[in-house]
């Protein structure tokens, strides 16, 4: 006897924290893309961008709306700095030093974070109802659905940047072949630097719905390792990628913890999609919709 | 040359000058992590202890010796948990506060070669409740199979006096610490006769929706016990108030019983209902807590703010003030003063009839039962603050104590 | 004029092909030994020595992982899992056939060989940070199957005791006892990788790592020989893990996670990828940081915190000093603490002349 209400209930779930861990993945895809960079600090980014939000609403007692202001302003001149200082110095070495560069940054922000604003646990409290909204059998919580329409958007809002705007095709270009733009007069060190500001944006994004489903702390950054069966199911550079492949760990996930858990004594839920992950990487490594690199010798 | 073999001389003299000469002072070793995975917990329940030394130091000490308690913080790993207890044996402490299941695990064989006793309340082992097998490890409060036993009590007095036949749901975290009470549930599963079905939460536990849907909605358990720690306590709240599931049907262990857990969840609205175990106070209105806060008064400081955060700072004092209660036990056997660590053991087991002015449950700790009774008393969330639901209770004894017997 | 290289001759292979041909480079090393082996026991005190101990099991670890991210190029985020294999197979032997450690050990180790190689499959088809990524997928795996399993963790608790290592009947257990045996085990580490590199497979890695095309081109089976790399890498892992469950006296999967494969990682890349000094090194700048960090906060932190704000900050501060290290590193000194150490060297070779 199959519990349909109760499969509908796990899907509906699934795709809507789907749609919210690609909004993450949406920042770690947006800087690969554009510079070849790997971040593994990405959880921490939604973190601090969380922390500011935050603090500047409780401790400094900002309208919200202020308070997303600063939060993205800050998150944008951090994307920048970033770049400038700890970025450039790293440009065309292995893959490795950056990867280790940008776990040192998460250890950074993983201190700096509760050291200046403490260790508490903090609210971010948006004006939408506590209450679940029921559609027939379905449960679904405001915050998600928040969370999944902005992920959306800000898709919408990626493609049509990329697709149609100027400063987007020049993006495209420098992350397509760095040479080839430098000589047809792009500042790719400029383009470099709005990448990683276009991930703080999204960070900051992140970081107000995520901080208000689970509360802003440290903790908080450990929603970046989602990330990676994420990214590698959608394709390592691609945005549309990321909502697909986070639209299936989502769902995944919930149907493990749904139907495997309780065979297995529970658990299955977080390594199901890694699981997923390494078939995809045997299959097909540069996922769904990621671009294959071809080796020249 | 010369030059550089009398500067390191002098270098060598200087450090060796700046190690103290303490004369009547007695080392506690305090590990209290305020970073890491419990770092909700630590920041508060640090303090605490620490207030409580000082109390005592200001009133003169022990029997004229002041306590100097060393706290460090490990992050919550391992290595520099080891690391910070050799340099605790290096300073001559006699008891030790571990703090963290995984590092009492490790520190358990070294204690005990060592002798010198450690703490663990509320976590850590259950199996070391038994004195004989593990004559170091003083579990001193409510151990996990204590607080299970407790958590079904409370479950079978809320349904009415009878469970069978009824769905008890065990949310989980899944790590050891969150499976240890799988013995003392399954016994009681088979002596109350109720229907039970685990639901683990991986770590970090911030993300159950799938879970809690199937508690909910699939399951519909008739009551929800439940075994967190960290972050997950207020993300579990939450998530079962979205799916529309009766908060006062739910009981939470004493890692998942703060005011910090309500409000993360976002507040004492939200939790409304919500009932925890607890193995101290809730609260401001014990006598030891207006001691101290008379102490801050005196200097001229304001109280500190993590006292708001009562239950886990009550914890932290009630931690201190046992440790304190050995060291003057082993102090009236041994009126010079030089204690060690043997006899800071046979100091914890004469505690007896320990309450702290209501604080804490009457605790007796014999040579045999290191846990002190496992008592706890229920509190829940109801208008607006925790309010008491219980007096201190201990459930079970004989299954909870069967299952130490069993246990290797 | 003190590190003389010219005028030495040798007329066997055997002199030529020495681990340490140069006279003073033997010196050194026998100074070293002198010191490690005699000295210091005598001169520290218990507490010194557990550090010690702890920077000796971070050793064996490193240079275990610096064979296959160093040497092949592999990376690897997965060692932290293979130590809980090794770990975890020596206490169920110890305590369930009551297997003596110089039996348990091995087989400890060639069951994370073992584990390792299967992990490493992927690495036929990927590499670079798709490897990364699939090495940190095994690890989550392999926690996950102790953490549940628990035939193999040995109850709900996932922790196993260990009785202590006994050695010709006497007790291994006192940190002093407990720093030569350690000691022992990272000469051996030492000595092995040294060896390895200078064999067939040795140079076979390194091909690997530096033309992976090429190098299968002249005929060098890279899928063997990178899942040779992961498997004794992983003998490596599963050694260390060993010892240092031995040294806790307890296996407990919480000290293998995610947060030790970084710190492995750590090591090496402050130390250097690709050379023994390195790894020695990192591992002991990387487990000594926390501790040199308190100290340097206890005695000069107090001039400008008050100590309640101190407790908050040093374990924060210990984070971010390590992570700055990490980057600082990774900037200014790509090759680590080794390639100081040989502009160290280099500059004495020559002197009193500059160049």
């Amino acid at each position: 006897m199959f519990d349909w209400q109760f499969a509908a209930l796990l899907l509906s779930n699934g795709i809507l924290i789907g749609l919210m861990y690609s909004l993450i993945a949406l920042g770690f895809v947006l800087v690969y893309k554009a510079t070849d960079a790997i971040n593994f600090a990405q959880g921490e980014f939604v973190m601090i961008a969380g922390f500011v939000v935050a603090v500047a609403i409780t401790a400094y007692g900002a309208p919200l709306w202020l308070a997303v202001l600063v939060g993205l302003a800050g998150m944008i001149g951090f994307g920048f700095g970033l770049e400038r200082v700890m970025l450039r110095k790293l440009i065309g070495r292995p893959v490795i030093a950056v990867v280790m560069a940008t776990i040192g940054l998460a250890a950074i922000l993983r201190g700096f974070g509760p050291m200046v604003w403490g260790a508490g646990t903090k609210s971010l409290a948006l004006p939408i109802p506590e209450e679940p909204i029921i559609l027939g059998p379905l449960f679904i919580p405001p915050i998600q659905l928040l969370g999944a329409a902005v992920s959306l958007l800000f898709l919408a809002a990626c493609s049509w940047f990329f697709l149609r705007s100027r400063r987007g095709i020049a993006m495209r270009a420098v992350a397509d072949n760095q040479q080839v733009a430098m000589a047809m007069g792009i500042d790719v060190e400029r383009y470099f630097g709005l990448a990683w500001a276009m991930t703080g944006i999204v960070s900051a994004l992140g970081g107000i719905v995520w901080g208000n489903l689970l509360g802003v702390d440290v903790q908080l950054s450990l929603v970046g390792l989602k990330v990676f069966p994420v990214v590698i199911l959608g394709g390592l550079d691609s945005i549309p990628g990321a909502i697909v492949g986070g639209l299936i760990v989502g769902i995944v996930e919930n149907m493990a913890a749904g139907y495997i858990d309780p065979y297995v004594g529970g658990g299955t839920k977080d390594f199901a999609p890694y699981v997923l992950m390494i078939i995809a990487l045997m299959v097909r490594p540069y996922g769904i919709f990621g671009k294959a690199i071809i080796e020249r010798i | 040359m010369r030059a550089t073999l009398a500067l390191l001389a002098a270098a060598a003299l200087a450090l060796g000058a700046v190690a103290p000469a303490a004369a009547a002072e007695i080392v506690i070793g305090a590990q209290c992590d305020r970073t890491g995975p419990t770092q909700t917990v630590g920041t508060n329940l640090c303090p605490g202890f620490n207030d409580y030394i000082k109390l005592v130091n200001m009133k003169g000490g022990v029997n004229g010796n002041t306590i100097r308690a060393d706290e460090v913080d490990n992050e919550y790993k391992v290595p520099p948990a080891v690391e910070s207890y050799e340099r605790y044996k290096k300073e001559g402490a006699v008891t030790v506060s571990v703090y963290g299941t995984p590092q009492i695990y490790a520190l358990t064989q070294k204690l005990t070669e060592d002798r010198i006793p450690g703490t663990s309340p509320g976590f850590g082992k259950a199996a070391a409740a038994d004195g004989t097998k593990y004559p170091y490890i003083f579990p001193i409060a409510a151990t996990y199979w204590s607080q299970a036993a407790a958590a079904v009590k409370y479950a079978k007095d809320q349904m009415g006096g009878s469970m069978k036949g009824k769905k008890i749901a065990y949310i989980f975290y899944d790590n050891p610490a969150g499976r240890e009470p799988f013995p003392v549930l399954e016994e009681l599963q088979k002596l109350e006769g109720f229907e039970m079905r685990t639901f683990a939460v991986p770590p970090p536990g911030v993300e159950m929706g799938a879970q809690v849907l199937d508690i909910a909605q699939r399951y519909r358990a008739d009551f929800v016990i439940s075994h967190l720690f960290g972050r997950s306590p207020s993300v579990a709240i939450k998530e079962l108030k979205r799916v529309g599931y009766p908060l006062k049907k739910v009981v939470g262990f004493v890692w998942g019983a703060a005011e910090a857990d309500v409000e993360a969840a976002g507040g004492y609205g939200v939790a409304e209902g919500y009932s925890a175990l607890q193995f101290a106070g809730v609260g401001e209105d014990y006598p030891v807590i207006k001691e101290i806060k008379e102490m801050y008064k005196k200097e001229g400081k304001p109280e500190p703010k993590e006292m708001k955060e009562s239950v886990y700072y009550n914890r932290g004092v009630f931690l201190a003030a046992i440790h304190v209660e050995a060291i003057r036990n082993a102090l009236k056997a041994k009126p010079d003063g030089k204690i060690t660590g043997v006899d800071a053991k046979a100091g914890f087991e004469k505690i007896k009839n320990f309450t702290l002015g209501g604080l804490v449950p009457p605790i007796e700790i014999t040579p045999t039962d290191h846990e002190g009774g496992g008592l706890v008393q229920v509190w829940q969330v109801s208008g607006g603050k925790w309010v008491k639901r219980t007096d201190w209770f201990r459930a079970y004894p004989e299954v909870v104590g069967k299952v130490i017997k069993e246990a290797k | 004029m003190i590190h003389r290289e010219s005028g030495l001759l040798k007329t066997s292979y055997q002199a030529d092909m020495a681990l340490y041909p140069l006279p003073i480079a033997r010196w050194a090393v026998a100074a070293i030994a002198a010191l490690a082996f005699l000295v210091v026991p005598l001169l520290l005190s218990d507490y010194y020595l557990s550090i010690l101990n702890l920077v000796s099991v971070a050793i064996v670890g490193a240079l275990g992982l610096n064979i296959l991210v160093g040497y092949t190029g592999q990376v690897s985020i997965g060692h932290g899992a293979f130590m809980s294999v090794g770990a975890y197979t020596a206490a169920n032997l110890a305590t369930r056939l009551d297997a003596p450690f110089w039996i348990s050990l091995p087989i400890g180790g060639l069951m994370a060989a073992a584990v390792g190689a299967v992990v490493g499959i992927p690495s036929l088809r990927i590499k670079g940070l798709y490897l990364a990524i699939a090495t940190l997928a095994g690890q989550l795996i392999i926690e996950w199957t102790i953490n549940h399993v628990t035939w193999i963790s040995g109850g709900v608790q996932a922790s196993i005791e260990v009785p202590r290592p006994r050695l010709f009947g006497m007790v291994i257990s006192t940190q002093r006892q407990m720093y030569f045996f350690l000691l022992v085990f990272v000469v051996l580490a030492i000595v092995g990788v040294m060896n390895l590199m200078r064999t067939r497979v040795g140079r076979a890695f390194i091909a690997i790592r530096d033309q992976d095309i090429a190098a299968e081109i002249i005929g060098i089976n890279i899928f063997r020989y990178k899942l040779l790399a992961f498997a004794i890498s992983s003998f490596y892992a599963g050694v260390t893990g060993v010892l240092y469950t031995y040294y806790l006296g307890i296996a407990n999967y919480e000290q293998f996670q995610i947060t030790t494969s970084i710190d492995y990682l750590a090591m090496i890349i402050i130390g250097g990828l690709g050379s023994v000094l390195g790894s020695v090194l990192g591992a002991i700048f990387v487990t000594m940081l926390p501790i040199f960090l308190r100290i340097t906060m206890e005695t000069f932190g107090g001039l400008f915190f008050s100590s309640g704000a101190m407790l908050n900050i040093i374990p924060n501060l210990r984070l971010i000093v390590f992570g700055l290290l990490i980057i600082v590193f990774l900037v200014v000194e790509p090759e680590g603490l080794n390639r100081l150490w040989r502009n160290i060297r280099s500059y004495f070779r020559v002197w009193p002349f500059a160049y």
